[in-house]
């Protein structure tokens, strides 16, 4: 398969930043979004595919991104001092679940937004995941009208 | 209307699909990342989905072949499966994953069972139908501009 995804990382975090070898920038993002400033995100999710595919959504619109594979090598990354603008974060992860992770991450006060972005869909998830910590609950997949808004935020367009 | 007559049958492959509810809007947004750089940005996505997913089909099979059913583990691996289904728009597919995990959550080992043939039976017909589309589409050629939305 060529390139056009995410090399993706399997184990603990990776530099998997920027774009080099991995989906080309586009001059232009669709649904009418152009950012302005340097937004990076951290996608947390188990599945190899969802996570490459994550990745290269948020890349396609412009985001340099780093992705881990479980809840732990999440909170070791944050803990690390890395700095994020946009975490995607999983709440059935291995090691770690997705909303134990949130809770510690946002214990050791990083403060930027957090989606939950699941397969989950029943209330009592929703409700566990927004009170560990993240801002938004998204059932997957995550689309362009919940993701468009968040970025126009992040981006100081809003 | 399209002129072209690949082209043409492309755009019937593609509004069948999605009238006949293989697939939803997801799969428009996979479209939407897709241009002259990444042509097969759509069809590269697919044939990962499948490659991954073999594994967690595998993996439910097996638990399936094991009683008394370990609801939990199946619940587990049909949230994976459900998510990265749903990730590529296979709306009936995903319809038949939040199904079986109801009936792992209410331990319902038969109801299961039914409900995995018959996801398999989706999958399988999704893949088929995909494969064609993206044969035409190969055919057919890149387009001239990106895609947009429908």
């Amino acid at each position: 398969m060529a390139s056009a995804l995410p090399s993706g990382d399997m184990g603990a975090a990776e530099a998997n930043s920027g774009n080099g070898g991995q989906m080309q920038k586009k001059p232009f993002t669709f649904n009418e979004i152009v950012l302005r400033n340097r937004l990076t995100a951290l996608v947390v999710d188990g599945d190899n595919f969802c996570r490459l595919l994550e990745q290269g959504i948020l890349q396609a619109y412009g985001l340099e991104t780093q992705s881990v594979n479980n809840g732990d090598a999440a909170v070791e990354l944050i803990a690390s001092g890395a700095k994020f603008d946009l975490i995607l974060i999983d709440m059935l992860l291995p090691i770690l679940d997705g909303v134990e992770a949130t809770r510690r991450i946002r214990a050791m006060g990083m403060r930027c937004k957090m989606l939950g972005v699941t397969a989950c869909s029943g209330e009592r998830e929703r409700q566990a995941f927004l009170a560990a910590g993240v801002d938004v609950f998204v059932e997957k997949p995550l689309g362009p009208e919940i993701l468009i808004p968040v970025l126009r935020e992040l981006d100081g367009q809003v | 209307m399209e002129r072209n007559p690949l082209r043409r049958q492309l755009q019937i492959m593609r509004k069948s699909l999605f009238d006949q509810g293989y697939l939803d809007e997801q799969f428009v947004q996979l479209e939407e990342l897709q241009d002259e750089s990444n042509p097969n940005f759509v069809e590269e996505v697919v044939t990962l989905y499948y490659r991954d997913s073999a594994r967690l089909i595998l993996n439910i099979e097996q638990a399936l072949e094991r009683k008394p059913y370990n609801f939990h583990k199946l619940d587990a691996y049909m949230h994976q499966f459900k998510g990265s289904s749903s990730s590529i728009g296979a709306k009936k597919v995903k319809a038949e994953s939040t199904l079986f995990r109801e009936y792992c959550k209410s331990g319902n080992g038969e109801g299961c069972m039914r409900c995995f043939q018959q996801l398999k039976k989706e999958y399988t017909t999704l893949r088929k139908k995909l494969e064609a589309y993206f044969q035409v589409a190969r055919q057919a050629g890149p387009m001239e501009t990106a895609c947009r939305p429908k």
